[in-house]
Order: structure tokens, then sequence, then C-alpha cells
């Protein structure tokens, strides 16, 4: 029976598939073209970005009174991946073959650089003139300016925050730290008298999270990986840095293994679900803590991330910045579009809703959003001094030089002096391929 | 001599060895179908092995919010397209290759065999300026014609095979009956290699419903996205959407094994003839 | 009639062949090419370096350290797919009922793609959610640990590529004249001396095919490993062509991308190469 209905598949099969190959192979011809002849009563321009990782019927309400004050004008957004390094992937590739199908993109803070040296954005001076420039804070705006043209306007900021248990800490007597070896000593304490609780977890997957990480503790040491406009990464003050993250897995045990495959999520949710003492995240995940139905709601800290020495920590520049593609059918609407999202009142309109933190300095001394979120008065001083990771058209090539080697170092494969030694090795020859002699 | 208890522990050894060797095979799969059963909220959750209330949410959203179906029929329209190109033109150099006179024909086989050991990334970097400067980025046709390409080897390779196996005596004939090499090509040797011709198409369809290197390298857009990368290229709000991406193999698996089930003498046919006579 | 054939033939070979070369030869050309320059694509780059890009390769210690990977990989891999499928084509040689449906389903992890084979077992590996460490009872960091996450990777593929090498050893199982095995059971031999002294050495020209198509196929290993650990943690489970590609396309080297690859190229040809000695040999 088995075999008889076997048969009769098979011949069926066999029979009309010639046929129906061809046919689809040829009407694939077909359906591009068909698509795209839609008569054009009005433009619509395309939007892309991640991801929004907060409410997205405010964004898209926002996105709809931009149409109602627009007539004429639509916008359609389109999401793509939530992993940065494929975002930046698709615009590498469809920027490169020129593609004409999106007109406003949202760029991470470290690629901007890259795509304005490549000529693939608009320059964005008369969007954003200088007295504009002054109205917000500097970090962004310096990573959004490349040989003295602005080609992008930055939209939302964020850097490297300490979270912290606050109850725990009343609990046992302790204030916040402001060093690291407070920390870990506190962690210690702590994690000896609670059960199911991580001392303090953090970013450190094999991905860009990894950087900013690093990078703070490199310079809250005092370290960095430029100096005077040149890579210069063995440096003593970044061993050190580098040996304490090893350390907190491996020696002083207040990480747990599983941050060597964290990400900003994963640690989120283990924070979130109380199983966390300290954590290092951006700002956003501070408006989830206190959703409704949190276990940690009101139970959060926040304060700048602590240093070496005692003086002050450093942070990692984040955020997300807005340029317009420089084969953009429709350059004079997506400008607009962008100075709309950049506005007063939207970025105040995100911050409320999304929970993006403003690039506007002014919106930090805003009352109504002061009351709603307390706290964001303490971020303006951590977004003021946020410090960018280095400002080279080639950081994203030299990025995939660091990650693998921080990844090294904190899973115990290689020294700090091993891996800052390839570094300098390695990025170095990136460097050295568009300005021969920056590198060495 | 065996002895009747001997018999018996060999028997039960037997069908252990069976059913562990088809656990082995398929057991990954039921653990992903069942995973593609459960919400959202259970994915964390270990145990309960079983869902508590299976659900179709994951297929639903896999369907809904992304182009998927149009991811499918791009994989249809490049894996159908390479099958129909290869074979015809694969189908003619073996018929030459097999039959007529043709000096070198040993030397062109061994340039064919060796193609079929390139490894892709040594290609992938100056196809892409190609493709790049013919501007057929992020379309159908560069997929279709970089893996005729690569198919091309084992196409040839089996039907050469196949079509050596027609008796001399009926080519000859043919011949004295005045028919052009064509004709005899056409009428004659492509309809009794049938069985090679279906083996090698089910071979090849597989290989470029399976590629990976080429899709992701040459497509950016769903417009041209094939089955292989989507999977791989998942979008998620939170980490990583296990139910869908579950959801979206057992969806995309499935019809391979019903290929697979239908067809498994012919493929094992094309695999082990394009072996044996290599 | 000869001399028709003759250029029907030449016509007939002549689609085929333009197409290989299109595709093979002039890319493999343009790689070396390539090899030859620093070139980076966005910006425009370009200049001639000569042997620059391999002097550097050479010292490179990552490159060394995806060289090792990948040959660990091949070796292992092969090693446990040899086993494993001819245990796998042992049992199938019997006839028995349902054989055409358990050929089907040892069948169907070969016929999958690699990523969704990739993402399964991703998913299978995962140190909190994963079906692996609940069965075992364990909390191990399958992808995360540099030591597990290469031999995770190997296992994967051995579970995807196995079914091709049980079924080409079934084959050659096939063609072993079944008076061979009645002689030797009437001259009394046991099953163990019955394999090392006929089964193997018959088998001897299948298992060098298999040898030959699965190693170069491990040595050239992407999906897999690209898929399923990106090449790390810490570049530990990073192959020479998961390397080549990022160094191409995230990097946007084609300069050296294009060294990298034609090394894999190089080793290939001559694994290939040595395979075809040994096949002339016996």
């Amino acid at each position: 029976m088995l075999e008889a209905t076997k048969s009769c598949i098979k011949t069926a099969f066999l029979s009309t598939l010639p046929c129906l190959l061809l046919f689809i192979f040829l009407f694939s011809f077909i359906t591009p073209c068909a698509s795209r002849d839609r008569p054009a009563r009005e433009t619509t321009i395309v939007f892309k970005h991640g991801k929004i990782a907060g409410d997205q019927r405010a964004f898209r309400a926002i996105i709809e009174e931009f149409e109602r004050r627009n007539p004429g004008i639509r916008v359609r957004d389109e999401v793509l991946p939530s992993s940065t390094d494929e975002q930046h992937q698709f615009y590498v590739i469809n920027l490169e073959g020129r593609s004409s199908d999106f007109d406003v993109i949202s760029m991470d803070v470290i690629w901007v650089q890259e795509f304005a040296r490549a000529g693939w954005l608009r320059r964005l001076d008369h969007v954003f003139p200088p007295r504009e420039r002054e109205l917000f804070f500097r970090g962004p705006v310096d990573a959004v300016t490349f040989e003295g043209g602005v080609y992008a306007v930055p939209w939302y900021i964020d850097a490297g925050l300490l979270y912290y248990r606050k109850d725990l800490l009343e609990r046992y007597g302790f204030s916040p730290p402001d060093t690291w070896a407070e920390l870990v000593r506190i962690a210690k304490e702590i994690t000896a008298r609670e059960t199911g609780l991580y001392g303090f977890v953090w970013q450190g997957k094999q991905y860009e999270g990894l950087v900013c990480n690093a990078m703070e503790y490199m310079w809250s040491n005092g370290g960095g990986l430029m100096a005077d406009g040149r890579l210069d990464a063995l440096r003593e003050e970044n061993v050190r840095a580098l040996a304490f993250m090893h350390d907190l897995i491996h020696e002083y045990r207040v990480s747990p293994e599983l941050v060597t495959t964290a990400t900003e999520e994963t640690t989120r949710h283990i924070f979130g679900n109380g199983r966390a003492l300290f954590m290092r995240n951006w700002p956003y995940a501070w408006n989830i803590f206190e959703r409704e139905g949190s276990a940690v709601k009101g139970k959060v800290g926040v304060k700048a991330l602590p240093s070496f020495g005692g003086g002050p920590g450093a942070s990692t520049l984040g955020g997300w910045q807005l340029g317009v593609s420089r084969y953009s059918k429709h350059p004079a609407e997506a400008e607009r579009f962008v100075r709309f999202l950049t506005s007063y009142s939207v970025q105040k309109e995100l911050a409320l809703t999304v929970g993006y933190k403003p690039t506007r300095k002014a919106l930090y001394l805003d009352p109504e959003l002061r009351k709603a979120q307390p706290f964001i008065a303490g971020l303006r001083r951590v977004f003021e001094t946020a410090r960018p990771r280095p400002l080279t058209p080639f950081y994203m090539m030299i990025t995939q030089v660091l990650q693998p080697e921080l990844s090294s170092v904190i899973s115990g494969l290689k020294t700090p002096e091993e891996a800052l030694r390839s570094i300098q090795r390695h990025a170095g020859r990136i460097l050295e391929a568009g300005e021969p002699g920056r590198g060495r | 001599m065996v002895t009747g208890s001997q018999k018996g522990i060999r028997s039960v050894l037997f069908w252990a060895g069976l059913v562990a060797a088809v656990a082995y095979c398929l057991g990954p799969f039921v653990w992903q179908f069942i995973t593609s059963l459960k919400p959202a909220a259970e994915l964390t959750m270990l145990p309960p092995v079983l869902p508590t209330r299976p659900v179709l949410e994951n297929y639903r959203s896999v369907f809904a919010a992304r182009p998927f179906l149009r991811i499918i029929l791009n994989s249809l329209v490049v894996a159908s397209g390479t099958t129909f190109f290869s074979l015809a033109i694969g189908s003619l150099a073996a018929f030459a290759l097999a039959r007529l006179p043709l000096r070198g024909r040993h030397i062109f086989l061994a340039f064919v065999l060796s193609v079929s050991m390139f490894p892709p990334i040594a290609t992938v970097s100056p196809l892409y300026i190609v493709i790049r400067f013919l501007g057929l980025r992020d379309t159908l046709t560069a997929l279709v014609i970089t893996y005729t390409t690569f198919s091309l080897p084992l196409t040839i390779w089996i039907l050469t095979n196949f079509f050596r196996e027609v008796p001399r005596e009926i080519y000859l004939a043919a011949l004295l009956d005045g028919c052009t090499p064509f004709q005899i090509f056409y009428r004659i040797f492509l309809p009794l290699a049938a069985p090679g011709l279906s083996a090698t198409a089910i071979l090849v369809f597989i290989f470029s419903w399976n590629e990976f290197l080429f899709a992701l390298t040459f497509t950016s857009t769903a417009a041209s996205r094939t089955i292989p990368v989507a999977i791989a290229l998942f979008p998620g709000v939170h980490e990583v959407p296990w139910g869908e991406i579950a959801a979206a193999s057992v969806v995309v698996t499935v019809p391979v094994v019903v290929l697979v089930f239908v067809f498994q003498r012919r493929i094992v046919e094309g695999l082990t003839m394009g072996a044996m006579k290599g | 009639m000869n001399h028709r054939g003759a250029r029907s033939g030449y016509l007939f070979v002549l689609p085929a062949a333009a197409v290989l070369a299109f595709v093979t030869i002039y890319p493999l050309c343009h790689v070396f090419w390539l090899s030859l320059h620093r070139r980076l694509l966005i910006f425009d780059i370009h200049r001639f370096v000569a042997i620059d890009n391999y002097r550097f390769l050479l010292t490179d210690d990552r490159f060394l350290r995806s060289l090792w990977n990948t040959v660990y990989f091949t070796a292992t891999s092969v090693t446990l797919e040899l086993a494993i499928g001819l245990g796998l084509a042992l049992l199938l040689n019997r006839t028995f009922r349902y054989r055409g449906a358990v050929r089907a389903a040892i069948l169907i992890p070969w016929a999958i793609p690699t990523v969704v084979s990739a993402r399964m077992w991703e998913w299978m590996y995962n140190t909190d959610f994963g079906i692996l460490n609940h069965l075992l009872g364990v909390k191990v960091n399958w992808l995360g640990s540099p030591f597990w996450a290469m031999n995770a990777a190997v296992f994967m593929d051995v579970w995807k590529t196995t079914p091709f090498v049980a079924l080409l050893l079934t084959a050659g199982l096939q063609v072993i004249p079944r008076e061979l095995y009645q002689a030797a059971s009437i001259d009394g031999a046991g099953p163990w001396l019955v394999f090392r002294r006929i089964t193997l050495p018959l088998l001897r020209p299948m298992i060098l095919v298999v040898l030959l198509f699965r190693t170069i196929d491990a040595f050239r290993v992407f999906d897999a490993v690209y898929v399923l650990t990106g090449g790390g943690p810490a570049n530990t489970t990073e192959t020479l062509s998961v390397y080549a590609y990022k160094v191409l396309f995230q990097t946007l080297q084609f300069g050296y991308g294009s060294t990298i690859s034609m090394v894999v190229f190089a080793c290939v040809a001559a694994i290939s190469v040595f395979y075809v000695r040994l096949f002339r040999r016996s």
C-alpha cells in the first residue's frame, strides 16, 4: 500500500516537476517588476532602524504626528535585525551597492566616522548648525563630525552605568562603591550571606559590548587605546585593568562564568529577576526595572561607574544618530524628518514613553521629565563626561581585532600583555592602510 | 556455528542498535518540534520537558511579522532554476564526455572534479566584486549562476556515468539511422537516463536549498534572501526568539523530510554512483 | 561521422566549460591578484604590496590559531564520522523489513540545511534551557567555554554528515561478495576476524573515497561554525574559512582576506593530491 502511494506521488511529482520548475523560475522575473510600479501621489521616505526596545505604539504615534504636520510625506519605518553587527553589515553592503531603498538611517555612534569617510552620508551642516550643536552633548557631536563636516544628528544617548540593589546595600550597612576594590569587597561580603545571588554581572560576550566594558576599566585606570592620535595599547594601566576584569571572574569570583557569554539583555534579565547585586549596563534597563510587575521595582539604584584610584570613573559613550543616505531620492523630506525626530518636544516624548535618553542638555532640567524620571538629573553629569571609543573611520575594523583579544583575556586564554601586543600589531596594521605610518 | 541464544542476543543488539541510530538521527528534530509548540514563557523553564499547553503562536508569528513566505519562495525559485540549468548544461556535457569522440576528455573530467573541491571561500571575494559590478547584488540571478556552477561537477560526474551505461549499440544504431548527435542525445539518451536525471535533480535541489555562504554574501534584503540566511539572521526583540526559530526550522525541514522519504532510493543511487565511479 | 561527432562534442561541452571557467578559474586568478594588494573596498584604498600580505600571514597568530583549529576540527570529525558511519553501515547491511524507512530517517540530518542544524544544536547546547544539560544533569557552558565549544561544533558536524558516510560505506559493503562471508563462517571465523580480514580490506577503496570527500569538506567548513559559535569564544572555534570571511566582510580588507583564501585553496589542493596519490598506489 505504502509502495503504491509512494510510486503515485513519485510519478505525479516527476512528470509535473520540469514544467513547474521552469514556470516558477520565469515567474520570479515578473514579480519584482510588478512591485515597483506604484503611483506616486505622495513622497514616501523609508526610515531604517533597530528594534525599539520600549513602547512601540508610542513610537508609531510620534511618526504619525510627523505625517500629520507634513501632509504629502509618508514615513515607512523598517526594522533591522537586533544585533548591531548585523545592522552594520546591512548598511555596509547596501550603501556600498548604492541602494536607494532607504532614506533615513539610525546609526550607532561608532559608525558615523566610517560612513562619512566612505562618502555614504549627506552633509547635514544646514540641518544641524553650530548654534544648535551647542545645545547638545559634546561627545555625540564630536562623533558625528568628520573632517569639519557634520554627517548626522545625535538622536539619543547612552553611557555605561552601575546598577545596584540599594535595599541589599542598606540591609548590610554599605554605601554604593566609589572604587572597584570597594565593589569587590561589598560583593563578596553580601553574596556570602545571601543565597542565589551573583555579585557583579556585566557584558563579556565576544561582541561590541565587551569592548565598551573593557574601555571603561582601562580609562578609569588612566589608560586607553589612543594617545595623541596614535595607537598605544600596550600600557601598564591597560594591563592592570584587563587583569582586573579577568580576576573578577576567576580570582575574586564575584562575577559568574556566564558573564563571558552575556549580552545586555542577559544581564538585564538576571538583575531584573533579583539574582544579582551589581550590574553594569546602559540606562534603558532602569525603565524596565521600574515597570509594574518587576521583581526589583523600587529596589534599584543607579550611579556612575567606580574607578581604580578613587577619582572619577569612566563611562563609554553610546547612543544613536540619524543620518540621510547620499543615495536617497528624497533628501529634503528626509532632512525634515531628521529635524523633527531630534527636536526638543520629540526627544522629550521619546524619553517619557520609550525611555531614550535625550541628546539635548536642556531636557535634563525639564520639570516634567524630572518628575517622571527623578534619576535623570544625575545622568546629565555622566553623559557629559562619557568618553567615545576611538574616533576613526577604521574603528569598525579595529573592533574586530579588539573583540576576540579581549574575550581571550577574560576567559584566561591569553595574558593581558599578549592580547594588548596582538591588538597593537593588528590594529596598527589596519590604521596603516589608510594613513601609512600612523599605525606603527 | 551460531547457537540459538547467540542469535537471539545478536538480534536484540541489532534492533537496539537500529533504535539508537534512528533516535540519534531524529532526536534533535523531535526536540525542535516540541520546542516550537511551547509558549514563550515556558521556553525558559526546563522541566517541564513537554509543553503544558501546546500553542501555535510561534508558527503564527513566524509567518505574520516577517516576509517568510517570500523567503520560502525565493529558495524555491533559486533551487528550481539551479536544477534546471544545471541539468540542461550538465547533461549536454555529460553526453559529449560519455559518447562523443572528444580529445582531452580525461583532462576535462579531472578539471570538473577539481572544481568540486574548490573551497567556496576562495572564490567569494572576486565573485562579490563581479556581482557588484554587474549590479546583480541582492538578486536571485546571482545565486542561480553561482549555484549552477558549483553543482555542475556533481551533475556531470553522475550523468557521465549513467550515459556510459547506455549500451554502445544503441548509439551506433542511431548513428546509422542518420540522427544528429543532438537528436541522439535528446530523443534517446535523456529518456534512458531518466533515473540518473532525477537522482541528480534531487541532489542539486537539496544542495542549492541548503547553501549558505554565497546566499549570505550576495543578498541583503528579504527580496532575495533564502531560507538558510533567514534562519541564521532571525531578528528578535529580546535575546534570541527560540520558539520562533524552532517553528521556522520545522517549517523548512518538513518539505525536505518528505522529499527524502519519497526519493530516498534515488538519492542513495546518485550519491553512491558519484562516489563509486570516482 | 567522427569529425562531425567531435565538433558537436566540443559544442556540447562548451556551455559547461564556459560557466565553470568563468565562475572558478577567473575568480581564482582574481583572488591571487587581490592577495597581492592592500584593498579596502569601501574606502577605495588600492595599493600593490606584492608578498607583504603573505609575510604578515606567517606571523599572524590569529591565522596560525585558525589553522590549528581547522586541522583539529578536520581530524576529529573525520575520524568520528568514519567510526560511527561504519557502525551504521554494518547495521544497514542486512535486509530487514523497514530498511527503506530507516535509511530515509538516517538521511534526514544530511538533507537539511547546515544552518537549521546549527540553530537546533545551539538550542540544545544552551546552558540554562538546553535539553542536553537537562538530560545529563550538568550545567556545562558548551558554547561559551573555550574547551567545550570546539568539540560541540565537531559533534554537531559529525551528526550532520555521518549519514553521507554511512550511505557510501553501505554501498561499498554491498559490493563484497556474499560467498566470502559464507566461506568464513564455514571456517568458523568469529565476527571480529571476519571484519578485520575480509570487510575492511575490501572496503578500503570506498573508505578512501569517503576520506577524500570528508577531509576536504571538513577542512573548508564554514556554515556550521559560523552559525553555531560565530568563531568564538575568543576565536577558539574560528576555522580558516570563518577567519577569511570575517576579514573580507567585516573588516573589508579584501587584500588580506584573499591571502587567507589562497592558503585555504592551497591546502585543499594539497589534500586532494595526497589522496589521489594514495588511490593510485592502492
